[in-house]
């Protein structure tokens, strides 16, 4: 599926075009890139789209890991964790149930799923205050595991993850490895797995984006700046860069751009260097129907 | 395919029973008022004080941990964690759903004055008349007391800082097009007039129509009082004579196009400061630190006066901003919360770190007529006084004025219907009606009798 | 079927046993289903049957709130201005992202794994930085927009202004999720057997006519689902209205969106069983456009 199509003939219009949309989707991130170069002056001052006499890059980097005593870093930090761990269980989760379903015949196996589905068209912002309320019972608010908990359930990684089961794990294979005596378990590790990683990949790369994006819920969640993700972290400095924290927050601005920059580097670089896996685990999705 | 449907309903059923539960535990709190708390002994104090404690206090002022370091000084015993839980709004509503959730709430929490009814008509507020608070009364400018101060007599808050209203200006484009520091509003019309015909790119002044704090400082000097609140009656009248006189002063310059309606503390607001777009800016007194470090390109060309007045030669002012601390009800260590409330905001080291050190507006009267802190000449404004200018209008702050139950609502409302004809220079009479309509609604829907 | 010979019973004990196993499979994440999906919806849907007052407390409404939601004019507006937003930005987006998967599929292209990449990217940059990001490009007065307008010697556009908000919004939404949509076509495409294009092309069909009458159908199943999470992303717009409210205070109110709507409702108005009513019904509304979407789709193809 990932061998590349023979090149017909090569239109160079269809690549300048192509091109020119490259560069609409590529000019904020360079805008991003430029603005972390500057100080708070130069950024109103100075032409935005390219950059400043002074280069303050590495200056402005220093700033954002200092500033409240490194809170920035506690903040990357927790949303490494937050979306690792989300994603791996979230993953995990869906694999097992996807194969389930695509494997197994039991009573409700349709009925389940068509409720799983379903849920797929509930507002997630709707949810957030009654989880909160139900998770302040219980005490899990002000947690970590308040973000992490409600990340595990991703209806859709289900679906992807039913529907690429049922092409790549040929029912012979499970049927010949029964008949070898593996149990079921055993053949979902050491056999289905295996055909099932592009799949999961996908899923918990998405999941990744989604708890790493993930800035409703631990809003309202979350009161202890030590906790925050980035994202929470950036929209608070964004709030005081606009508050100017009563003489002290004069130069926030530089922060949260060059925060901003900062935050969105892992997550390309883990995009780019999976690319393999999750387009064709996606391809499934969009496949069957 | 029966079974399973009857195990999901009966799952649903469990967390419906489940809400039952929670919603059996949030509900019931009572008003607060009513019994008259009795005192508590020194003896009382003294052993709360020494005993292991940790408090949880959450406030957005910078660098406050220096003043707490002074209280932790005095009472080892007791530590105190600090949380920024974020600035006004975002702060007020993660310590409502905290409060509604029942955990997670701190034990002392920074309120700006006009929050705290909001957060007594819940019953979330500690009085602190048991505490010895009452006795604090004459160390504060009257009004400031005055809004900490309940209809029974409550102290629901200890003043931390203030905003008295007054104005500051930019001598330089005074000067340049031959204006004088207007004393009355009429005066500042004309002056909007003159200044803007002469240069389009300038405005006498931006009023905000994101700025409900600033609308009702200046309600609050035109002698409006909108909101009184008795019990489970409520008085509204935003659209009263003195409100539409207000409103229509401010529509008609903004219709007219002679002063700007641009959204403040914005990125674009912040440029207009900084490039003279805007030749004064009525602010509270919090307001000169605060555009000495956000609009130093223009260090030396401000001046602070009095807001204009209505009628010549009159002395009113109104407030915008300005903050307290409060003990949330449901602490478990309320002596050492209260002390800890009260310490802040009336030690003299801490109240003078406060003015020096975050430029903090005192609310305290020693303070305001301490030379240390009026005397200071900064070069930002020319080495005028301008501690000295506020702490003169401090005293002309009309103390009688009340806030409603349900401020965030009230702010909403108003940025939806009179801030937004400020921005669209459409009618602000008319959208008074309308605010006074949505308040009104809301009021009722809450259950409260509406006068 | 090599076990003809198995007697019916242990069949049937295998079955049970298989039985079993699908459950075990499929119970840890329905566990965690309930317990953070089916539980706080119930919640919700119970909380929307009452009414919390300052005055007087918490009483039972009965479906009051749900009245009062269908002719709340500001919840209205907010549902007719998403469905706007779906019916304006979904085209445009998606359309994009058609033609982009195509391009990238026809092999016409030099630099095909950088152009992919590139306009994937945005996809992972946080809503919350795109909307900064774009919250400060779209600037009036100093925004590289209005900058370079200017020195073109034209009067920018007000792009946070009361009648370009909707656009700008539907900008910021189709920048972030074009890509994403667009790998999911391009995805579809390349498991699209070679051998069907290779007849047409013998046949002397060009590549224009070979996507449209090929490629396109076979996308059918693949455009569904992005339209259908289109759908949902549309009418539950919150995060960018939310991060540009700051800087549009008087263009972008509380009822905005309904999502938006709801949290005001929830978190201003201390209103959090209508809110829940909200929510509720908002949610009911997506059910139903996906499934006209869906049938009006079917009904096409028959």
């Amino acid at each position: 599926m990932t061998t590349e199509r023979l090149p017909g003939k090569r239109s160079p219009l269809l690549t300048l075009a192509m091109l020119a949309f490259l560069v609409y989707f590529l000019l904020p991130l360079f805008w991003l890139v430029v603005a972390s170069t500057k100080t708070t002056g130069e950024l109103f001052s100075s032409f935005g789209l390219w950059f400043a006499d002074d280069f303050s890059l590495p200056g402005n980097i220093r700033d954002v890991f200092a500033a409240e005593n490194g809170v920035y870093g506690r903040w990357l930090l927790n949303t490494v964790v937050y979306a690792v761990v989300s994603a791996g269980g979230a993953a995990l989760l869906a694999a097992l149930g996807g194969y389930g379903f695509a494997k197994f015949r039991f009573r409700g196996n349709n009925a389940l799923f068509g409720v799983v589905l379903g849920s797929i068209m509930v507002p997630s912002t709707a949810l957030a205050i009654p989880t909160y309320l139900v998770f302040s019972k219980i005490g899990l608010v002000n947690t970590p595991w308040a973000i992490i908990l409600p990340s595990l359930v991703n209806p859709f990684g289900l679906y992807l993850m039913r529907v690429y089961a049922e092409d790549a794990v040929p029912d012979g294979l499970i049927e010949a490895a029964r008949i070898d005596g593996a149990g079921e378990f055993r053949i979902f590790w050491q056999v289905a797995m295996r055909l099932l990683a592009p799949g999961f990949v996908t899923v918990l790369l998405f999941t990744l984006v989604a708890t790493w994006n993930n800035y409703f819920l631990p809003l309202i969640m979350l009161n202890n700046p030590s906790l925050y993700p980035v994202t929470v972290g950036l929209a608070n400095w964004a709030a005081q860069a606009s508050m100017g924290g009563g003489g002290s927050g004069g130069n926030v601005l530089p922060l949260v751009v060059t925060g901003s920059l900062l935050s969105i580097v892992p997550l390309v670089i883990a995009f780019l260097m999976l690319q393999r896996y999750w387009q064709s685990g996606l391809g499934a999705g969009g496949v069957k129907q | 395919m029966r079974t399973p449907r009857l195990r999901l309903t009966r799952v649903l059923a469990a967390g419906v029973a489940a809400g039952l539960v929670l919603a059996g535990c949030g509900g019931g709190s009572d008003d607060g008022s009513g019994d008259t708390p009795s005192s508590v002994s020194q003896a009382d104090i003294d052993k709360a004080m020494q005993t292991p404690t940790e408090l949880t206090f959450w406030s957005w002022v910078p660098n406050i941990d220096k003043e707490i370091a002074l209280f932790q000084k005095k009472y080892p015993a007791i530590k105190v964690k600090l949380v920024n839980a974020g600035q006004g709004e975002p702060q007020y509503t993660k310590l409502r759903t905290a409060l509604k959730a029942g955990s997670g709430a701190p034990d002392v929490v920074q309120i700006e004055f006009q929050y705290i009814p909001t957060f007594t008509i819940t019953g979330d507020l500690l009085d602190l008349r048991p505490y010895g608070a009452e006795a604090l009364k004459d160390q504060f400018v009257d009004w400031t007391w005055g809004q900490v101060t309940g209809a029974d007599g409550q102290v629901w808050a200890i003043p931390q800082d203030t905003g008295p209203m007054g104005m500051l200006y930019r001598q330089d484009i005074f000067d340049k097009y031959g204006i004088k520091p207007p004393a009355t509003w009429d005066e500042f019309a004309a002056a909007a007039r003159t200044l803007h015909t002469a240069d389009p790119n300038v405005y006498l002044t931006n009023l905000a129509g994101n700025q409900n704090g600033a609308w009702m400082g200046l309600l609050w000097q035109a002698g409006a009082r909108p909101f009184k609140t008795d019990g489970d009656q409520i008085t509204v009248s935003v659209n009263d004579e003195a409100s539409k006189k207000l409103a229509g002063y401010w529509g008609g310059l903004a219709k007219e196009g002679v002063i700007a309606t641009d959204a403040d503390f914005t990125d674009q607001w912040f440029q207009g400061l900084n490039r003279g777009k805007y030749a004064t800016w009525l602010t509270a007194a919090w307001g000169p630190v605060f555009l000495s470090s956000s609009a130093k390109d223009t260090s030396g060309k401000w001046r602070a006066a009095p807001l204009p007045q209505w009628t010549a030669g009159a002395n009113e002012a109104g407030n915008w901003g300005g903050s307290t601390s409060a003990v949330v009800k449901a602490t478990k260590n309320p002596i050492a919360a209260a002390k800890f409330a009260e310490f802040l905001n009336t030690d003299p080291e801490s109240t003078m770190m406060f003015a020096t050190e975050q430029f903090l507006f005192p609310a305290t009267k020693s303070l305001l007529s301490n030379p240390a802190f009026t005397d200071q000449k900064p070069a930002f404004y020319g080495g005028q006084q301008v501690n000295q200018v506020f702490a003169g209008i401090s005293d002309t702050v009309a103390t009688d004025f009340q806030w409603p139950p349900f401020l965030d609502q009230t702010v909403n409302d108003w940025d939806e219907t009179v801030g937004k004809s400020l921005a669209d220079r459409t009618d602000t009479v008319a959208a008074l009606d309308q605010w006074q309509e949505r308040i009104t609604t809301y009021a009722k829907n809450q259950g409260f009798t509406v006068k | 079927m090599s076990t003809v010979t198995a007697a019916v019973p242990r069949r049937r004990r295998v079955a049970s046993r298989r039985a079993a196993a699908g459950y075990l499979f499929v119970a840890p994440f329905l566990v965690v289903f309930v317990a953070m999906l089916v539980v706080p919806l119930a919640y919700a849907g119970y909380l929307s049957l009452f009414r919390e007052q300052l005055i007087g407390g918490t009483t039972f409404a009965g479906l009051d709130n749900y009245t009062r939601a269908l002719t709340d004019d500001r919840l209205l507006g907010g549902v007719a201005r998403v469905g706007a937003f779906f019916a304006i930005q979904v085209p445009i987006m998606l359309g994009l992202a058609l033609f982009f998967a195509l391009a990238l599929d026809s092999g016409a292209l030099w630099l095909s794994r950088v152009l992919r990449l590139g306009i994937f990217v945005p996809y992972a940059v946080p809503s919350v930085v795109a909307a900064l990001m774009w919250g400060y490009l779209y600037g009036p007065d100093f925004g590289p927009i209005a900058q370079l307008f200017d020195k073109v010697g034209w009067d920018a556009p007000n792009l946070l202004g009361a009648d370009l908000m909707l656009g700008s919004l539907a900008n910021v939404v189709t920048w972030e999720f074009t890509g994403y949509n667009m790998i999911i076509l391009y995805a579809a495409l390349r498991a699209v057997p070679t051998e069907l294009y290779e007849a047409a092309a013998v046949d002397g069909a060009g590549a224009w006519r070979i996507a449209w009458s090929i490629k396109i159908p076979a996308l059918r199943p693949a455009l569904m689902l992005t339209l259908i999470f289109s759908v949902i992303g549309s009418f539950q717009l919150f995060n960018e209205p939310q991060l540009l409210q700051r800087l549009a205070p008087n263009v972008i109110d509380s009822a905005y969106t309904p999502n938006l709507y709801a949290y005001s409702l929830a978190f201003t108005s201390q209103d959090v069983n209508y809110a829940a009513a909200v929510s509720f019904l908002l949610g009911i509304v997506i059910v139903a456009v996906s499934y006209t979407v869906q049938l009006a789709a079917n009904r096409r193809r028959s």
